[in-house]
């Protein structure tokens, strides 16, 4: 890090105080990023870094490595392992209830992350502009986040009861009983439902935070301009807050992909009927966890969860980069 | 290049160490050496209850405080667990080495506690004791394929049958009558489905190992080394609920429903029957006062003249450096007079000889309470725990499962008994 | 009054919106309300009904015929709910504390600093938000009892002190301050510590806001961890002790409702201070300031 890239043979001097006008700004923020002055000692980072590294290196990755290595041992909750090499593996290959647990992790993010990725943004919208009471409405709506989920799960699941509100409407437009909680689609669906529900005001406040940086003279530039709501919504508050939707995409994706308690409240502890609804983290649970866990065979479901969600992530975050490009 | 043969070298580290920890962990139960609990009966003891601090606080520090008069050495340390994630917390404790030294367990959490080392063989350090407890309450805690009883009994229960009067008068049952066995059950709830037109169901469980057990069903082999509820018994019981199902004689969420959502269901009057125990009685009449008006009580049917009985234990900890203390706390409340008091303030049952006979147990007092009490009573004395000790709920998942699929049709009873069997036999022997 | 809003609509978007407008966005407003907040109003009108009132009458009564208070103060009377409150404060201060110093120190140095390891430092983290938590949680707890935090608060803060997914996060608003601002700082010679705190910090108030609530909330609503860590139930956090109103031999479903009132509203009130800095983001923090 002692050198000074001049990759692109730019001046070093160019990135400095030149910058002042409008017109160089862009080419030189282009240019200051790939210069790489040095502006630091070569210490400094790792400083900065230190505290984060300390605290998720000890406590988060250096545990998931000798889960990386119980993967390999048939360990019990009590009892120590022994070697088994890639028995878990194969095991899970052929067990049907690890392919269920894919198939509805699966369905669950393509079902949900869209919905969490675009209403948000629309709520965030919603209260985004200053109107008498909008702090009231804004907290409000950010209720479902903080309510812990088992409260959740017991409301939906009183709501969509047989003999709950949702079914109580229903029958007055003469449709119905619809058995939400007892159908193994419809039971899937429901979850899904209730983790839009529960996510929509915490990406909100992504959302929020994001829409502040849209500036206010672009809306009116373009509202100048003729363009309607609309519009003005792909023009100019996507593009703006094209990296958190990403971002909140990334997230959404691993959450659903790792969901476990919507499933769990309404779905019931098996999973469904039959199992039918488990999904690979209730699986790792089911068959770990508890005084005759098989910690082996849910450390190897661990790994295969945290690859699939590694691979997912880094897809997300390599096409930005792309686009970004 | 250096990071990744670092990061190499940590995994290597890391494996090595994970697989020291856990063989220190679990020492496979050889635990013979350590089960003398002679010495002098001092010490500080640390012992857990599961859920009892919030309404029996006064109970337990009483009781706590007599024995710390009788034995001035010793000093109770006393945790509380809550509800949920008491599995979870013994794992972790057990895991780590730092159970207390008295633990309130159940069989099925004793059994892998046990096999692991971590509880004290009671045959031997506390044999002198061992006369004071109901027969079969003092067995429910020994180990198949393990000599030794690994926990004292504590507080029994069982439950009768709670069951909805008017919604039997309205499928134009007797409501006087509730059914007495089980084919009067199935031909009650075929009635009630049929009457109702499927709105009203009579239960809302799938049957679980103690309704095989009720129904007469051999569960496991004589040396406990395999499953056999898929015999024709067996099959017979799950094809029956499944008619059950298909007529919404049992309720439509019976496949996925816990103990919370069943009696939430028998709430809102959308069953007509469900298990419970004497202390449900107080939570209708706060929480559902109209069902309350209408509520009727009937022992669970079975086909075996015995009852279930659900038994709590207290386990103690056979790494423990107060062993002597130890045992004899962990006899202190369970002997006769302190289960006699705690009896005596909520619905449990003592499981010490000669207490079920007390006047207290026989003798309603002409409340509903009192008579709960006493028919309670009255069953205990031939009850049993069919759930076998090495039930794990690995194993009840799996039942479950197999269960649901017959009774969606996705499999035939037979085949998804055959199917469970299978799996549980696999669980248990890789349990070892 | 009047003037005071029109002076808000001013200093928020110039000029007030037409009243059809307004009208709509209020329909648009209530009808999400009804919807994300209607389930708690459920809740907290189980929790005001009496003893007398069916809680699972069929259909449903919103209302409670005669609402009482009861429930909360019986509530505090079997459970010592407000040291159990207390320590939940503890540990969501400390943990807002060390994530928003921990996340951002790092955040910064992910996106401003250049060095060589910034690509691995980064896949770190990533990596480290994605490990399942379920299969690391016993290991953790190991570690606890060997640097003999068990049964303390602050082994209930440590594991999760700084959340990667906050680094993440501030990485991400860092990376979007325009560079300019900090190159002019260079020039006028600041060195990176001046930097972060002068220029970057106050321009990514948002993402600040947003990980104080982000690591406020995982803290007051964890439940497995600290139930793990802790033994003593004079150190038990909220979470765990409002599980014991899940009685073992009664479930007063009145009471579990006015525990969760009582578990939800300080997060509430904590998100409706902190909700204004959402909207004071990059724009004005630094190219204004």
């Amino acid at each position: 890090m002692t050198d000074i890239s001049t990759r692109n043979g730019e001046p070093v001097a160019s990135t400095g105080p030149a910058t002042g006008s409008p017109a160089t700004s862009r080419k030189a923020r282009g240019a200051g990023r790939r210069t790489g002055v040095r502006t630091h000692l070569p210490s400094t980072p790792w400083l900065f870094l230190l505290p984060g590294f300390l605290v998720t290196g000890g406590f988060v990755l250096y545990p998931f490595l000798s889960t990386v290595g119980s993967s390999f041992t048939d360990q019990r909750t009590l009892i120590a392992g022994k070697w088994v090499g890639g028995a878990n593996y194969q095991e899970l290959v052929h067990d049907d209830m690890f392919w269920t647990a894919l198939r509805n992790s699966l369905l669950y993010m393509v079902g949900v992350v869209p919905l969490l990725v675009i209403l948000p943004l629309l709520l965030a919208m919603l209260v985004q502009n200053y109107l008498p009471g909008i702090g009231f409405f804004r907290s409000a709506f950010y209720t479902p986040v903080v309510a812990s989920v088992v409260v959740v799960g017991l409301i939906w699941v009183w709501l969509l009861d047989d003999r709950g509100l949702v079914n109580a409407v229903l029958g007055v437009i003469g449709v119905g009983p619809v058995s939400f909680l007892s159908d193994q689609w419809l039971l899937l669906i429901s979850a899904m439902l209730v983790t839009v529900w529960k996510g929509l005001g915490y990406y909100m406040i992504v959302y929020m935070a994001a829409l502040g940086n849209v500036p206010r003279e672009l809306h009116e530039a373009c509202a100048v301009d003729g363009a309607g709501p609309v519009r003005r919504f792909f023009t100019v508050t996507v593009p703006a807050v094209r990296s958190t939707m990403v971002l909140v995409g990334a997230l959404a994706s691993v959450n659903a992909f790792k969901v476990f308690s919507e499933v769990y409240l309404m779905a019931g502890p098996n999973g469904g009927p039959g199992g039918e609804d488990t999904t690979l983290v209730m699986l790792i649970k089911q068959v770990g966890t508890g005084l005759t866990g098989r910690v082996g065979y849910a450390s190897a479901l661990s790994v295969v969860v945290f690859v699939i969600t590694l691979g997912l992530m880094l897809l997300v975050l390599r096409a930005d980069r792309k686009e970004d490009a | 290049m250096r990071i990744s043969r670092r990061a190499a070298t940590a995994t290597a580290i890391a494996i090595t160490s994970a697989l020291v920890m856990t063989a220190c962990g679990g020492s496979g139960g050889s635990s013979g050496s350590n089960s003398d609990a002679s010495g002098k009966v001092e010490g500080t003891v640390k012992f857990q209850t599961w859920n009892l601090k919030t309404n029996f606080k006064d109970y337990f520090e009483g009781v706590i405080g007599d024995f710390e008069k009788k034995y001035p050495d010793v000093k109770i340390v006393w945790i509380d667990q809550p509800a949920e994630g008491y599995a979870d917390k013994l794992s972790a404790d057990a895991a780590a080495n730092t159970l207390p030294d008295v633990v309130n367990v159940s069989p099925d959490l004793a059994t892998p506690l046990a096999k692991a080392g971590l509880a004290l063989n009671l045959d031997q350090a506390a044999a002198k004791y061992k006369d004071e407890y109901l027969d079969g309450a003092w067995k429910s805690h020994e180990m198949p394929g393990k000599e030794g009883t690994y926990a004292f009994p504590w507080y029994l229960n069982t439950g009768p049958m709670f069951y909805n009067k008017k919604l039997f008068k309205d499928a134009g049952l007797d409501p006087e009558k509730p059914p007495t066995s089980y084919d009067q059950l199935f031909k009650d709830a075929l009635t009630m489905a049929d009457k109702s037109k499927g709105k009203t169901a009579m239960l809302a469980n799938a049957p679980a190992v103690e309704d095989f057990g009720r129904y007469g069903v051999k569960l496991m082999n004589d040396d406990m080394s395999k499953f056999t509820f898929n015999e024709p018994k067996g099959v017979e019981l799950v094809e029956k609920y499944k008619e059950l199902y298909d007529a919404k004689a049992l309720d439509s969420g019976a496949l996925t429903s816990v103990a919370e959502s069943a009696g939430r269901k028998f709430q809102q009057q959308s069953i007509a029957m469900n298990p419970g125990g004497a202390g449900d009685l107080k939570k209708y009449k706060t929480e559902a006062p109209s069902l309350y008006k209408n509520i009727g009580i009937t022992p669970a049917v079975n086909n075996t003249g015995k009852d279930n009985m659900y038994v709590q234990g207290l386990m103690v900890n056979s790494q423990s450096k107060v062993k002597p203390a130890a045992v004899e706390f962990a006899h202190w409340v369970t002997d006769a007079k302190n289960q006699m008091a705690f009896a005596h303030k909520v619905a449990i049952f003592p499981s010490t000889k000669g207490s079920l006979d007390d006047p207290y147990f026989s003798q309603d007092g002409g409340t509903d309470e009192g008579r709960v009490r006493v028919a309670a009573a009255k069953a205990l004395k031939t009850a049993v725990n069919y759930t076998p000790a090495v039930f794990s709920e690995q194993m009840k998942t799996a039942l479950k499962n197999e269960v649901a699929k017959a009774m969606q049709g996705k499999k035939s009873a037979k085949e998804a008994l055959d199917d469970a069997a299978a799996e549980c036999d696999k669980l248990l022997q890789q349990a070892g | 009054m009047k003037s005071r809003i029109k002076a808000r609509f001013q200093a928020d978007g110039g000029r007030r919106p037409p009243v059809w407008q307004l009208v709509l966005r209020y329909l648009l407003l209530l009808a999400v309300f009804a919807v994300l907040v209607g389930p708690f109003l459920w809740q907290l009108s189980t929790s005001l009904k009496g003893p007398a009132e069916d809680i699972y009458s069929y259909p449903p009564k919103l209302l409670p015929s005669d609402p009482t208070l009861d429930n909360y103060a019986k509530v505090a009377d079997l459970i010592p709910v407000w040291d159990f409150a207390l320590n939940s404060l503890k540990v969501a201060v400390a943990n807002v504390l060390t994530n928003c110093v921990g996340a951002a120190l790092a955040g910064y140095a992910l996106a401003r600093l250049k060095f060589k390891g910034r690509g691995i430092a980064m896949v770190a983290f990533v990596t480290a938000m994605l490990v399942p938590v379920e299969s690391i949680i016993i290991a953790q707890f190991m570690t606890m009892r060997d640097l003999q935090l068990n049964n303390t608060l602050t082994g209930v803060v440590l594991p999760g002190c700084i959340g990667a997914l906050n680094v993440l996060l501030m990485r991400n608003a860092f990376a979007n301050i325009p560079y300019e601002i900090e190159e002019a700082a260079y020039c006028d010679g600041a060195n990176a510590w001046q930097r972060f705190t002068r220029i970057a910090l106050p321009a990514v108030k948002g993402t600040i806001a947003v990980v104080a609530i982000f690591s406020f909330m995982g803290a007051w609503d964890d439940f497995l961890w600290p139930l793990i860590v802790l033994s003593d139930q004079s150190k038990f956090t909220l979470t765990i002790g409002l599980d014991y109103l899940h009685g073992t031999f009664a479930n007063n479903q009145r009471l579990v409702a006015a525990g969760t009132v009582i578990a939800v509203a300080p997060l509430i009130v904590l998100f409706a201070c902190l909700q204004r800095y959402f909207f004071r983001g990059v724009g004005e923090g630094a190219v204004k300031g």
